[in-house]
């Protein structure tokens, strides 16, 4: 397939970020939110120092918000499963991710994470998503999913990002009695080109 | 003319073996895309001993490279590393972008265009050339040259099973696919691509048949404009990107004749780009929005294990019995995250550990053609949205599914919503099914099959191609991609794709 398109590139479960670059949304739903938030970072800057050295890509902000997003999607550990912080490192997975997505992308991303962790203050005695309890992080979540077509895509996009990150992490394969990759596993010969025709 | 032999592989300039900074080529015809359109065209012309050259934007991934992991698999194969999707963001159109394009990383299956859309395109488009008598002769040819046939017992896994015992207790007909496989080794991993080339893609027919008759292929190469003088093409120019984003080089082809075929979302950007083409071209843009309907059984199921696609449901076909096709799809970890809202937390966690207890359907619906392609200069927008008239559809698809499930003797049907939403019994469906809205961000959706961006017709007035595939108004300019297509198919597209790139090479060749 061709490609003219200048449009950065995104992995799939980011599409739900897209209607954060329409200039409605800017408008209405960024500006209300930043207006919250008396003393927060820029919009797009967003305390932009990575003082957190395990990532290259992700800022301490960013890190903070998605550890604790891990912790309420994926309380694995509690299941008999793989950590999804100590043992499976999902966020590290998700720096990896950032580091190759394009500028306009990584900038969405950014937003997304910045508006997810300061849109609970409206609703949760302007506490910021990090720093709401277990009970109160939860009921957030379940909000945004059911919100607004801007919430939900939002957090839909959000919650693929995080699960996807520790799903496709092979040392949770065994958990679900999944295969993964099987072909060198099984030796299946290869075929090759298929005969030209002759006609 | 030479026939080289290819068995394995295939001959490609990549971005690097690219040594200058402009790339100056010439070709009897161009063809821009590698998929089922380009190759088919590249492969019917060169052997009629044509120059041919292929330019295809992605890369050139053989398949010993391929990982058998889709998130890996959707950053390396598909068009904007999998991310590309509708102006609304809520519906995910996976395109396959690399040499072969989605015939790499397509489910297999093999469909004749239905009789009743060709009798559609006759009457509504003037088509009066779209018989089965005109074009069984190209299907059955495709057919033979892909290996294509009907799935055997063991190529219906344990999910198409399940579907097929509760179709029975429903008396739907349903039936196993076609597929173009040769010995299928059942890994269920076909849209990562297929390691050992039993998939009948491009990448192992078409392309090494053209390049065996001396068609060149390049890979990395984007096509930004088709260039023309008073009304007829002289060729194109683009740039060579390697795969870390940067341009390698300028290019440009002298060629009189140009064949687009670089997809249903991608040709008339070109077009748009290079402002060629009736106001049609980007219009009427429809892409089969599809649902996957998961659901939970008593018992494991292994959604990952055999061949990924087994058989479907026919009996909702045709429009007046509903429009909607359901098909048995496989799936594995990875996708499993994308497809549904399960809960938050527990509920989610639950929902992954009986992974191997899911199975699931694919909703295919006839929808209007109601969208559009634009180039806004800076970069393309998909502005489709399920329109009002098409969402009975999906819901009535959507509701075939889980009573599908729940005959089959699924504890659990989850509906592909943003929000969690699950069906126990009978009773639960039109409660559960009437909390939908169409709104954005509202289902879960994805397009497999985008299409008619560029529609194929005999009035330039609802039409942006000619009936032998060349674009109203100009010279020299072929479209041969699903962008024909005038209405959507309700079926996959792939066998429907070659038999008319087939017909419009040979339209072509008539004319030379």
């Amino acid at each position: 397939m061709h490609n003219n398109n200048a449009r950065p590139d995104e992995p799939g479960w980011m599409s739900g970020l897209a209607p954060l670059s329409r200039r409605g949304f800017l408008r209405t739903a960024v500006i209300s939110a930043a207006a919250l938030s008396s003393g927060c970072a820029t919009l797009l800057g967003r305390g932009g120092a990575n003082s957190d050295r395990r990532y290259q890509h992700l800022t301490e902000d960013e890190s903070i918000v998605l550890k604790r997003l891990t912790q309420v999607l994926l309380p694995a550990e509690q299941f008999g499963l793989p950590s999804s912080l100590s043992e499976v490192p999902t966020v590290q997975n998700i720096d990896g991710m950032v580091g190759q997505m394009a500028g306009q992308t990584r900038e969405l991303l950014g937003l997304g994470l910045w508006v997810f962790e300061h849109r609970s203050m409206a609703s949760f005695r302007f506490s910021r998503f990090s720093r709401l309890d277990d009970d109160e992080a939860l009921r957030y979540v379940n909000a945004m999913q059911a919100g607004t077509f801007f919430e939900r895509g939002l957090m839909t996009t959000l919650k693929t990002l995080v699960c996807v990150n520790y799903w496709r992490d092979a040392r949770t394969w065994p958990g679900l009695d999944y295969h993964g990759p099987v072909t060198e596993i099984w030796g299946v010969r290869r075929l090759g080109n298929a005969p030209l025709p002759q006609v | 003319m030479s026939v080289q032999a290819i068995a394995r592989g295939l001959p490609v300039v990549q971005a690097s073996d690219v040594t200058s900074a402009q790339l100056t080529l010439k070709a009897d015809v161009v063809i821009v895309g590698s998929g089922a359109g380009g190759a088919v065209t590249a492969y019917e012309l060169a052997r009629q001993g044509l120059d041919v050259l292929v330019l295809e934007a992605g890369p050139y991934v053989p398949s010993t490279a391929f990982t058998e992991d889709f998130a890996d698999s959707l950053e390396t194969l598909y068009e904007d590393h999998g991310s590309q999707s509708n102006k609304d963001g809520d519906l995910l159109i996976l395109q396959g972008r690399c040499v072969g394009g989605s015939t790499v990383v397509n489910g297999c299956v093999a469909f004749r265009t239905p009789d009743f859309i060709l009798e559609e395109w006759r009457r509504d488009f003037g088509l009066a050339e779209m018989t089965p008598a005109t074009l069984n002769p190209y299907f059955e040819r495709v057919e033979k040259h892909l290996s294509i046939s009907t799935n055997g017992p063991h190529e219906i896994a344990r999910h198409s099973q399940l579907m097929m015992a509760g179709a029975q207790k429903l008396g739907w007909s349903m039936k196993p696919f076609q597929r173009n496989v040769r010995e299928c080794a059942l890994t269920g991993h076909c849209l990562s691509g297929c390691k050992t080339d039993r998939k009948q893609s491009m990448l192992v027919t078409y392309l090494p048949w053209a390049a065996a008759h001396g068609a060149r292929i390049h890979s990395d190469t984007r096509v930004s404009r088709v260039l023309s003088d008073n009304g007829r093409v002289t060729g194109v120019e683009g740039e060579v990107i390697d795969r870390t984003g940067h341009k390698v080089a300028d290019v440009r082809v002298e060629a009189p004749r140009v064949i687009l075929a670089a997809g249903a979302v991608q040709t008339p950007v070109i077009l748009q780009r290079s402002e060629l083409g009736n106001a049609q071209v980007g219009r009427h843009f429809a892409c089969h929005p599809s649902m996957y309907v998961g659901a939970r059984y008593p018992e494991p199921v292994y959604p990952w294990r055999g061949a990924l696609l087994g058989t479907y449901v026919d009996e909702f076909m045709h429009p007046k019995d509903g429009g909607f096709v359901l098909e048995v799809g496989g799936l594995g970890v990875a996708e499993m995250c994308l497809i549904t809202e399960p809960g938050t937390g527990k509920p989610y966690i639950d929902y992954m550990q009986h992974a191997r207890f899911n199975a699931g359907i694919v909703t295919l619906i006839h929808d209007h053609n109601v969208g559009e392609i634009r180039w806004n200069g800076e970069y393309k927008t998909i502005d489709y949205r399920l329109s009002d008239q098409d969402f009975p559809s999906m819901m009535a698809a959507l509701t075939a599914a889980v009573r599908l499930h729940l005959a089959a003797g699924a504890e659990e049907v989850f509906l592909p919503a943003t929000e969690r939403l699950a069906v126990r019994r009978e009773s639960e469906i039109e409660a559960m099914v009437g909390q939908l809205r169409n709104r954005p961000q509202a289902l879960r959706m994805v397009s497999y099959h985008p299409q008619g961006s560029c529609r194929m017709g005999a009035d330039p007035a609802n039409s942006a191609v000619d009936p032998h595939g060349r674009l109203h108004g100009v010279e020299g300019l072929y479209v041969a991609d699903a962008s024909l297509l005038p209405t959507s198919l309700i079926v996959n597209p792939q066998v429907t794709v070659y038999a008319l790139a087939n017909y419009v090479a040979d339209r072509l060749l008539a004319s030379a």
